[in-house]
């Protein structure tokens, strides 16, 4: 029962990550490889806040999302200036850099040992210590991050990140302050990653930089892109069958030291194939094709 | 002095070849195949299988450079390729190129495991003394070899008709084929080329400096970097920028520690995306078209 | 008074001069035709009017007010709209939201607004709403209202993009080839539309070379070559200038 929450408790982390760069790159139609470092950047300011600090968990997730949004508008930035395809290599230098920074600033962040002890959240005087505990605690802020993001995209705001994503020259020509809106986005989806990584941070109790690799942010645009680009019950989806999907190996049983490799070749395999056959993913809205214009 | 400079030559070497093979993939297909790192990998694993099966070395050298022009131009042929006859743009290619270098990293995983193997032969040599700097033999061929072979591919892309036929697809596909230029060739030529470049860049990283799976993904960073900071057209800037990386990673005026070599690598990349995008010796890049 | 004034405009590509001091005035309602062989710079002009290239030298001033160096979008929010020689539109989006897109008032755009003031960008959005289905209706594409602006006729998205122009609230329209490429009927159609545009108090310029469309049209036609001005006038005084019909004979 305990594996049946957490692997719950899996795809509600990864549903967040999902809707946030689905965001970004299914609804504005920037392609990021950076968003496991707005996830590790989340994990690890809550996680140093409350070893060292010993704040609560809320105040701890507010200062995630406020760094993380900051890292969000430094990456979003150089889109302005950076030709769509050599910005995704900008994203992966971003990605780079901040693993280094997590893994090498062994003083602040103890670097590859990582920071074990992590102390569980203590919400309103609640505790949140089990499996179903922290199942209700990512549920809920699932269910806010989707909320959240529905309002975004069926807005007005939203309509505009959909035009810039079509065609960003009509969308300059209508009026769009097409910069601050890249940006914005950025900001919006690198607070929501960073609550994924304080509730993942507080739930496994222990992080270190392996976590946050490029390999993290493949992950999780395969999630994106599998799912469905531009359609966020198509993050739902993803998430659900990218976690669950090589735990099922478990059960046809595979030794756990291969199934990390196996789960990878599985997602990896996914991505190719969906890409040839299916590139708008389940049941998505954008194929990052450029069709018509130039 | 003369240590930091062999150093950075060393490592000049690996990237530059990295990078070349890159790039002349890149400027045909137009887009980032990052697969290419792990063609690297699979050049220094191939052969280590070999040798380890009894393969006389020289001979495993040349299959395992061999394997990995077939296993770029096969993923041309059964992956770009069919994607690009349906009008795929450089982002989902470069999507593909990712979910390929997974696949293809953990087998290499599942077949070898991740620990790290050693396809050095006999003892650990201290190395020779060349001015005043210390360079084992391995070394010295690296530098020899990357650098015959960058030259190589200058002068072959530049004086034989099969690589004015590459160039030529290069810079106006649609005028290529219009003038006879077989194009489907000239990709699998182009990709099984720069495949064995990157085959001898694993190798050759793996005689110096022993062999994990994640191996080539490192390497193709950096050649990547080279390539943007020496500009997407040209071998010669593209040397360029291996050899500033291999000064940047190896002399100490940053270095704070010799693991922030990435994030300086990449660093400076952002630095040329944003000023500098056509590199030190490229063409100016256009952002949008109205 | 001018509505637009352009004093020796000014812009290369690669040493090729696109405009060369050009300078013109256009006066509150009227309808400009500028006209000119290929390669002349009628394009380019429009784009260093909205703001989308930079020009090397000279000034623009719409309303009295100097425009150059704005960025593209707070040129349209100051009112000057333009549609593409390359047809633009949101082909994914319907014909509804593509022209509720153009509108230059909606609290909605702002993320703040989206979470805090929600009701009252609603409001906005049911009224731009309204405002938007009014204007399709009264240009002829009721019908396709909620039609994805793919689904249109190429005819009927070039007058899309023209209702496009109207939604944003541009007193200076800038067509670029607004009936190139398409039926008789819509030719028609369009032509009509534009030759009503001044009583609505809007002023337009347009870049045609189906010479019958600018005469039926324009009020004054500006003939451009090499980035130039070559002279203006009527539509009959242009055609019969000796400059033009050499330009047009080399």
């Amino acid at each position: 029962m305990d594996y049946l929450l957490h692997i719950l408790i899996l795809i509600g982390i990864y549903v967040i990550l999902s809707l946030s760069l689905n965001l970004i790159a299914g609804y504005t139609g920037i392609l990021s490889i950076a968003h496991a470092a707005f996830y590790g950047v989340g994990a690890y300011v809550a996680a140093l806040m409350a070893l060292k600090l010993g704040t609560p968990f809320l105040a701890n997730v507010i200062c995630a999302i406020i760094l993380s949004g900051l890292l969000g508008a430094l990456v979003g930035i150089p889109s302005l200036r950076i030709r769509d395809d050599y910005f995704v290599i900008a994203t992966f230098a971003f990605q780079v850099i901040t693993f280094s920074v997590l893994n090498n600033w062994v003083s602040f962040t103890s670097g590859p040992m990582g920071l074990p002890g992590i102390p569980q959240p203590r919400i309103f005087g609640l505790q949140v210590s089990s499996h179903w505990q922290f199942l209700v605690l990512v549920g809920i802020c699932a269910i806010l991050v989707f909320l959240a993001a529905r309002r975004i995209v069926e807005s007005p705001f939203g309509r505009v990140l959909k035009a810039i994503r079509e065609d960003e020259v009509f969308a300059l020509a209508a009026g769009k302050n097409v910069a601050a809106y890249k940006v914005l986005v950025f900001v919006i989806g690198a607070a929501m990653a960073s609550v994924a990584g304080a509730l993942y941070a507080t739930y496994i109790t222990f992080i270190d930089p392996t976590s946050f690799t490029v390999m993290e942010s493949i992950f999780i645009i395969s999630i994106v892109i599998i799912g469905g680009a531009g359609n966020l019950w198509g993050s739902v989806l993803g998430a659900a069958v990218l976690v669950i999907l090589p735990e099922a190996l478990r059960f046809v049983g595979l030794p756990s030291s291969v199934a990390a490799n196996v789960r990878q070749i599985i997602y990896g395999a996914l991505l190719v194939a969906f890409m040839m056959w299916r590139p708008q993913g389940f049941i998505g809205e954008y194929t990052f094709r450029k069709g018509d214009q130039g | 002095m003369s240590q930091l400079i062999a150093n950075a030559l060393i490592t000049a070497a690996i990237i530059a070849l990295v990078a070349v093979g890159f790039q002349l993939i890149f400027q045909t297909a137009r887009f980032f195949h990052f697969a290419h790192g792990v063609i690297i990998t699979c050049g220094a694993y191939c052969a280590y299988w070999l040798t380890r099966e009894g393969t006389p070395f020289t001979a495993a050298l040349i299959l395992s450079v061999l394997f990995c022009a077939a296993l770029g131009s096969a993923i041309w042929v059964f992956t770009y390729r069919p994607l690009q006859a349906r009008g795929a743009g450089p982002t989902i290619l470069l999507l593909a190129s990712l979910g390929s270098y997974i696949v293809i990293q953990n087998v290499i995983s599942l077949w070898f495991g991740n620990d790290t193997k050693t396809i050095r032969q006999g003892v650990v040599h201290e190395g020779l003394e060349i001015l005043g700097a210390r360079i084992t033999p391995v070394q010295a061929l690296t530098m020899l070899t990357s650098a015959v072979l960058i030259v190589g591919l200058h002068f072959f892309l530049q004086k034989t008709r099969i690589g004015n036929a590459m160039r030529a697809v290069a810079n106006d596909p649609e005028l290529a084929m219009i003038s006879g230029i077989d194009s489907n060739r000239v990709f699998i030529g182009t990709f099984a080329i720069g495949s064995a470049l990157a085959g001898v860049a694993g190798i050759l990283m793996a005689l110096d400096i022993d062999m994990n799976p994640q191996m080539g993904m490192n390497a193709l960073l950096m050649g990547v970097v080279a390539v943007i900071i020496g500009g997407v057209n040209s071998i010669p800037g593209v040397a360029l920028g291996a050899l500033l990386l291999g000064m940047a990673q190896n002399f100490g005026v940053w270095k704070i520690s010799s693991q922030w070599q990435d994030a300086i690598a990449f660093i400076i990349l952002l630095a040329f995306l944003l000023f500098r995008p056509q590199g030190f010796m490229g063409k100016k890049v256009k952002k949008a078209t109205i | 008074m001018s509505l637009l004034v352009c004093e020796g405009l000014t812009k290369n590509f690669d040493g090729v001069k696109a405009l060369s001091s050009f300078s013109c005035a256009v006066k509150q309602g009227e309808i400009v035709g500028l006209i000119g062989p290929n390669g002349a710079g009628k394009t380019t002009l429009f784009n260093v009017l909205t703001g989308f290239i930079p020009a090397e030298s000279g000034t623009v001033l719409f309303r009295g007010k100097e425009i150059i160096g704005k960025p593209a979008h707070k040129i349209t929010r100051l009112g000057i709209a333009r549609t593409f020689q390359i047809l633009r539109l949101i082909k994914r989006l319907t014909v509804l939201d593509n022209s509720l897109l153009c509108y230059q008032h909606q609290p909605g755009e702002r993320l703040g607004n989206v979470f805090f003031r929600s009701r009252q960008s609603a409001r906005h959005e049911a009224a731009n709403r309204e405002k938007a289905a009014a204007l399709i209706k009264q240009y002829g594409l009721g019908d396709k209202l909620h039609d994805l602006a793919d689904a249109l006729s190429y005819g009927q998205q070039k007058l899309l993009s023209l209702v496009c122009c109207l939604a944003a609230g541009a007193d200076l329209i800038l067509l670029d080839e607004p009936v190139a490429g398409i039926a008789p009927e819509m030719i028609e159609k369009i032509l009509d539309v534009i030759k009503g545009l001044p009583a609505q108090g809007k002023t337009v310029i347009l870049i045609e070379h189906n010479m019958d469309a600018i005469s039926r049209v324009c009020d004054r036609v500006i003939f451009m070559d090499a980035g130039a001005k070559v002279c203006e006038g009527s539509v009959d005084d242009v055609r019969n200038d000796p400059r033009v019909i050499e330009a047009y004979l080399d």
